[in-house]
């Protein structure tokens, strides 16, 4: 019998070795998400018509459907025209995947105003929910602000059309929707009387916030992000340069010549319609621990792309707006 | 974890016992377990020699807008398979196949090929172990290293027989569901004096893919196993006996030599028996099965992208009763749907393959849908390599076992039952599988199929004693898969399957043959796409048929000798969906095929 016995042993362990398995679960995507009809079982509704995000306060979207599918709530600033997008693949909308704290996807930043809320499901077109939100406080942004153009900034700005190829529309302006509040500084002119590439920039002084250098939130230059928006036409010729001037001799003002100054590598070709978040750590420029606690201007030029300009040249131009100094990341929109 | 100290223990037990027997019952002889052992010195020409011509023509409503789609074409081959046999001693034997090969219209060597079509050495070492290299066909399991048969036949008509021939032939499809591999191969086995009675033994490794040196390491296949058979209990030459088999199967990718960094490495551990339990003049009573578990692990580098283990239990009994030439067989199965086996999991048919005519049709080129005219004739549609997926399938032809009985995610009892032979008025065959899945796709709520086989042949030449053969031959499979559920979930597709065939043979060797072949496949179904392993990724769209497909064939064949033929067919393929669809078309060919082993 023992050939029995050890056959048996083997059939036992064989047969019942590998039978506990995870049958709760079903493999593949749900067929009723997949295919299923869709239906709304609770419609867009949100835990406040009134929100002040600077008091830390934020809005809560509800829906529920029968299925899983894309969503997509779309915020509206009626009179920012900003936008924020909040998306997902879930059956039910709550707290934990639709929580707006007052930040922007489509520049500019929300402002005290109303805005409108929709809810799609782009695979259901005729379905959509909305309601209002009004925005008593916008959301206050992290960082050390250096220069939004709210105020006038003065004698901060230090123009220099050496070349007078600035226009007169260069400077502090409130003529589109400025990326944050309600003015912008614009850069325009044409490369026509000098061609050089060069056609004009400003230079900003730290005393705008009331400091003799510019105010960091940390002096570890991989840790420290600049941001800024700019604002662009979409025309093919025009280059945007930042520079970062360190006061290499301690004098607490910029000289141009003595101190040093940095750039990031490449520039800002610009090819963008509206506003866009331009942003780089400040050890991307170059600098060292000591030369960002020292920045003593921040320089913006407009530079005319000629290889490319037709003959005569067309004039170039773009905005800028909302420079500010991050620790750790970027600006969270 | 659990399964593999599972297996560990079983293949510690099975490893004393056989141990503590060779220590008393081994005579000491060892004796080759190769069935053609080598021969005398000498060389031997043998090969086949084939002419092939096809003209094709095709048809429908499909092709009324479309003019891009050429009507009608002629092809063919001919080749020449010229193997060189040589055995230099006793002891060592080697083999080639050289084969030229012309396509049909290929003038002063354009379209002309010369390849090496098969290499191997195999010799014994030392009067006890033999050894193979090179070429070799490989079959362990059902669920370890198997090649299981194409869907779409039953006991298919003779008429199909020398398309579906030259199919088997090119991609190595020999008896026994044998697949084949480039690699090496040692066996040997063992007498012993008490109890078992002999043990073979059996280890082999094969390169199954070679790298691209970008993205994929260089495959390997490698395993073996241990048979032993027990002597009759008591010496009743009726007494109980049992064949108990240790399989093993490892499929890896070799990150470390070719630097990749991500590969797979797929286990197939299994124990399978055959014992005896009763018998007499009147009945035998088999205990047959096998059951074992597989793991499946993706890494890059250290870190496991992928990993999955499961098991299969396949318990049957088998019940003969000799004067009644009857046999009958029961089983209940459990294949995990996490049960993953490369060697025997991989289809004959590739569905992703393009086909060599006619690949897309109609006014938007869409691809046309596999058919019966393709599945008996295009041999691109063919393969014998192993798919580290399981490959796409046809729910019309095969949803029940779409790869072969080591399926996974079937629960079941399956059964048959078998009588006569080739020599006797009727021979007959039945199976029946009645499973459902063990886990849902795409829901909780579990796909519950139906399989019925019938295959019989009618040998009336036996029945009216005729000296030529007068043979009907008929095959039928019913298909039936159902699922519950909300009305998205709900599943019902049934699929019936007719093979019907005659042989008429008028005068020695020249037979008049003629078959058909019918699908009719009707209801709903989700095919999940997978993207690696057995892991379903999505359900693209809903599987819909309503479909009637026929293929007819009717023709001449002569037989000069066993090996050599002539066949003259004429075939159609009528594939309908539904009433009056734009899709519908026809198929044609005549053939003109020339066969000749020697």
């Amino acid at each position: 019998m023992k050939y029995v016995l050890s056959t048996a042993l083997i059939i036992i362990f064989f047969a019942f070795g590998g039978c506990k398995r995870d049958t709760e679960l079903f493999d593949g995507p749900s067929l009723i998400d997949r295919f299923g009809d869709f239906d709304v079982l609770e419609g867009l509704s949100a835990n406040r018509e009134t929100v002040s995000f600077s008091e830390g306060e934020t809005v809560q979207f509800a829906a529920e459907f029968n299925k899983n599918v894309d969503w997509i709530i779309e915020i509206t600033g009626q009179t920012s025209g900003a936008v924020k997008r909040i998306t997902g693949f879930d059956r039910i909308i709550e707290a934990s995947n639709a929580t707006w704290n007052g930040g922007t996807t489509d520049l500019p930043f929300f402002r005290e105003e109303n805005c409108s809320v929709t809810l799609r499901v782009p695979e259901e077109p005729e379905f959509l929910g909305e309601l209002e939100i009004t925005i008593t406080s916008p959301k206050q942004y992290e960082g050390s602000l250096f220069i939004d153009f709210e105020t006038d900034p003065g004698a901060a700005i230090e123009l220099g059309n050496f070349e007078f190829e600035f226009s007169p529309q260069t400077g502090r302006r409130n003529d589109i929707q400025a990326a944050q509040g309600e003015f912008y500084y614009l850069l325009e002119g044409t490369d026509n009387v000098v061609p050089n590439f060069f056609v004009g920039l400003i230079n900003i002084s730290p005393s705008v916030t009331g400091n003799t250098y510019a105010p960091v939130p940390t002096n570890v230059p991989s840790q420290l992000h600049f941001n800024c928006f700019l604002w662009h036409d979409a025309g093919p010729h025009c280059i945007a340069v930042i520079q970062f001037a360190y006061d290499s001799n301690n004098s607490g003002s910029f000289e141009d010549g003595v101190d040093q100054v940095f750039q990031i590598e490449g520039d800002y070709p610009l090819n963008h319609n509206g506003w866009r978040h331009i942003h780089h750590t400040m050890a991307d420029v170059g600098m060292n621990a000591e030369q960002v606690e020292q920045i003593v201007a921040i320089r913006v030029l407009l530079i005319s792309n000629n290889n490319t300009q037709p003959n005569p040249p067309v004039a170039v131009r773009f905005g800028i707006d909302y420079l500010t100094f991050t620790q750790g990341a970027k600006l969270q929109l | 974890m659990k399964q593999n100290s599972t297996t560990l223990l079983a293949i510690t037990l099975l490893w004393l016992f056989s141990a503590s027997a060779s220590l008393w019952a081994q005579d000491g002889s060892a004796l080759p377990t190769e069935k053609e052992k080598p021969a005398k010195s000498g060389v031997q020409f043998n090969g086949l020699g084939r002419t092939l011509l096809q003209n094709t023509d095709i048809d429908g409503n499909i092709l009324e807008a479309d003019t891009g789609t050429i009507r009608r074409f002629t092809d063919g081959e001919f080749l020449l398979d010229m193997q060189m046999n040589a055995t230099p001693n006793d002891k060592t034997e080697v083999q080639t196949i050289l084969r030229l090969r012309n396509e049909f219209g290929g003038f002063f060597g354009a379209g002309m090929t010369v390849e090496v079509r098969e290499l191997w050495a195999r010799g014994i070492i030392a009067d006890a172990i033999e050894y193979h290299i090179g070429d070799m066909d490989m079959v362990m399991t059902p669920y370890t290293f198997y090649n299981f048969d194409e869907e779409g036949q039953i006991n298919e008509a003779a008429a199909f027989m020398p398309l579906r021939e030259v199919i088997h032939y090119e991609q190595f499809y020999h008896a026994g569901n044998t697949r084949r591999v480039q690699g090496a191969k040692l066996n040997f086995g063992l007498n012993f004096a008490n109890v078992l009675r002999d043990a073979e033994f059996m280890a082999f490794i094969a390169r199954v893919r070679g790298t691209d040196f970008f993205t994929a390491p260089s495959r390997y296949t490698s395993g073996g196993s241990a048979i032993f058979k027990t002597r009759n209990l008591n010496g009743d030459p009726k007494g109980m006996n049992a064949t108990v088999g240790l399989n093993y199967v490892y499929t890896f990718d070799d990150r470390q030599v070719t630097g990749l960094n991500t590969g797979m490495a797929n286990q197939v551990i299994t124990g399978n028996w055959k014992a005896q339990l009763l018998a007499n003049d009147d009945y035998t009573v088999q205990f047959v099965g096998e059951s074992g578990a597989s793991s499946i692990v993706n890494r890059n580098d250290s870190v496991t992208l992928f990993s999955a283990e499961d098991g299969f239990a396949d318990l049957g009994l088998k019940l003969t009763l000799p004067k009644h030439k009857l046999t009958f067989t029961g089983a209940f199965i459990d294949v995990g749907p996490d049960f993953f086996s490369i060697a025997a999991q991989s289809r004959r048919i590739d569905l992703s393959a393009e086909k060599t005519y006619y690949d897309r049709l109609g006014t938007e080129q869409s691809v046309r849908q596999m058919s019966f005219f393709d599945m008996t004739r295009d041999r691109a549609l063919y393969t014998f390599e192993l798919s580290d997926r399981l490959m796409p399938y046809d729910p019309r032809f095969s949803n029940v076992l779409p790869y072969g009985t080591a399926t996974p995610n079937r629960r079941g009892l399956r059964l048959g039952a078998e009588r006569g032979s080739s020599e006797e008025v009727i021979e007959a065959r039945f199976d029946a599988l009645i499973a459902s899945e063990i886990r849902g796709q795409g829901t909780n709520e579990l796909k519950a199929f139906t399989l019925l086989r019938a295959a019989t042949n009618l040998n009336l030449h036996q029945y009216f004693d005729f000296s030529r053969k007068l043979r009907f031959t008929l095959g039928y499979q019913f298909e039936d898969t159902e699922r519950g559920g909300e009305p998205v979930e709900q599943i019902n597709l049934t699929s019936n399957l007719f093979d019907l065939g005659v042989e008429v043979e008028l005068f020695s060797g020249f037979e008049l043959i003629a078959g058909s072949k019918t699908l009719v496949s009707k209801g709903n179904e989700y095919v999940p796409r997978i993207d690696e392993f057995n892991v379903v990724r999505d359900f693209p769209r809903v599987f819909t048929a309503d479909d009637r497909e026929q293929l007819f064939a009717t023709g001449i064949k002569y037989t000069f000798k066993e090996g050599v033929y002539l066949t003259i067919q004429y075939h159609r393929l009528a594939s309908q969906k539904g009433e009056n669809n734009p899709n519908d078309f026809n198929l044609n060919q005549v053939f003109v095929l020339y066969t000749m082993s020697f």
